[in-house]
């Protein structure tokens, strides 16, 4: 069901690209063509191309029952059952077979015989895998910060070197510009911590997609939608017994108002989070788009005008591409920022006793 | 339909066009007032982010509406 969903939010979104690899699904593929559709959605394997293929666990459940394989490929040579099939148009041309054993389908959705597919897919997919992975790397600078700041403390030493300096400006960015300001002197320090782990998890995960290899898994509505959940609900177990008051029966407002009133407050508690889910998504996915769809041009330049003219006009692109990539680094600090700056204000109004000396007109 | 394409693509197109004009403002009266108070300037640029991305937000709404015209 979740990739049900997943697929079909991350479709709608690349609508205008659509088109594109709509073509591309002919019967010869194309090696011209770049699926940029296939590039930005969730895989079950890491792409190291051209030094090899990862595949990832895959966690089914199917009838009532957990099946666990360690890779696809060991999923789909299994004895009974377990046939592969391409969602998108064409189920043939993608898949390919050697020797009667399939091999590493690109979609590598699993269906059974009958053509229906798992119950519940927990897959662990590549998008999760950069997730993680940026998860283990803010516990491991974290920690290594936390311990060096204790030690040089203890020896009464300042911070010093690249690595103590880095973090420490944006700690303290964070912590100032962020949290203290958003939220208030009383109780900035409570939420502190996630407003860190937030945004350098958001940061990592952003600055991941523009290493080789990498995936930045903010692109994945899934994952931004996890992450604007996690501040929805601190953001409520934050609110004070005034917040509630406001959100159900905003007090100095007429009580015929309140009808009005009260269902578009409690819609706004959800926008919030949609919002935030939404902003990072797009902005993350809509970079990964334009970096495809400029390289892309090569390759449309060489299919209209031949492959010579393909090759000059890659001299214009590639600086483009690059250029590019210098706005996807800001973009990175910027959005991760964005999120936890929203995720500061959301609390922030939660929190906040605010004494009822101003009017509410 | 063709013509739901057609009506998607436009409206994409017009939403941005408000979002655009709307966060155009917030950014020069931004840069008007940290000019004219260098001292404000770390407020006005954090409720100038908090202003783009409430516009920011509504223009997600239109263009969800876009999408689903597209896709219906």
């Amino acid at each position: 069901m979740s990739a049900d969903v997943r697929r079909t939010l991350l479709s709608m979104l690349i609508v205008s690209v659509c088109t594109l690899t709509a073509e591309a699904a002919g019967p010869e593929v194309n090696p011209k063509r770049i699926d940029i559709l296939g590039k930005l959605s969730d895989h079950h394997y890491l792409d190291f191309k051209p030094l090899a293929k990862v595949e990832l666990p895959r966690i089914l459940r199917f009838d009532g029952r957990w099946e666990f394989y360690p890779s696809t490929t060991a999923a789909l040579n299994r004895e009974d059952g377990w046939t592969d099939a391409y969602y998108l148009a064409n189920p043939d041309d993608l898949v390919f077979k050697k020797d009667g054993i399939t091999l590493a389908p690109v979609t590598y959705e699993l269906v059974r015989a009958d053509g229906n597919g798992p119950d519940f897919d927990a897959s662990i997919t590549s998008h999760l895998v950069w997730f993680l992975l940026s998860g283990v790397l803010v516990f491991v600078v974290f920690g290594r910060l936390a311990s060096k700041y204790d030690r040089r403390s203890a020896e009464g030493l300042l911070p010093r070197g690249a690595f103590m300096n880095l973090f420490e400006t944006l700690v303290v960015f964070i912590r100032d510009e962020v949290a203290l300001a958003n939220i208030g002197p009383d109780k900035y320090l409570r939420y502190t911590p996630y407003l860190l782990t937030v945004f350098f998890m958001i940061l990592f995960m952003n600055l991941f997609g523009l290493a080789p290899w990498g995936v930045s898994s903010t692109s994945d509505v899934m994952i931004t939608a996890v992450l604007a959940l996690t501040t929805f609900a601190i953001t409520q177990i934050a609110g004070t017994r005034d917040y509630w008051m406001h959100v159900l029966a905003m007090p100095g407002v007429p009580k015929f108002m309140l009808v009005i009133l009260t269902p578009v407050e409690i819609l706004g508690l959800f926008t919030k989070p949609f919002a935030l889910t939404i902003r990072l998504f797009a902005n993350m996915a809509a970079g990964k788009m334009l970096v495809l769809s400029i390289i892309g041009m090569i390759f449309m330049f060489a299919e209209i005008f031949g492959d010579t003219v393909g090759l000059v006009s890659a001299a214009v692109w590639i600086p483009f591409t690059v250029f590019i990539y210098a706005i996807k680094i800001f973009a990175s600090f910027l959005q991760a920022y964005v999120f936890a700056m929203f995720s500061a204000l959301f609390i922030g109004l939660a929190a906040a006793d605010h004494s009822h000396d101003h009017e509410h007109s | 339909m063709e013509f739901a394409y057609l009506a998607a693509g436009l409206g994409a197109g017009i939403s941005m066009i408000g979002a655009g004009i709307g966060i155009g403002m917030i950014g020069a009266s931004a840069m008007e007032g940290s000019a004219r108070q260098p001292e404000a300037a770390g407020d006005i640029r954090t409720s100038m982010i908090i202003s783009a991305g409430l516009i920011e937000g509504a223009t997600f709404f239109a263009l969800a509406i876009c999408i689903v015209l597209a896709f219906k």
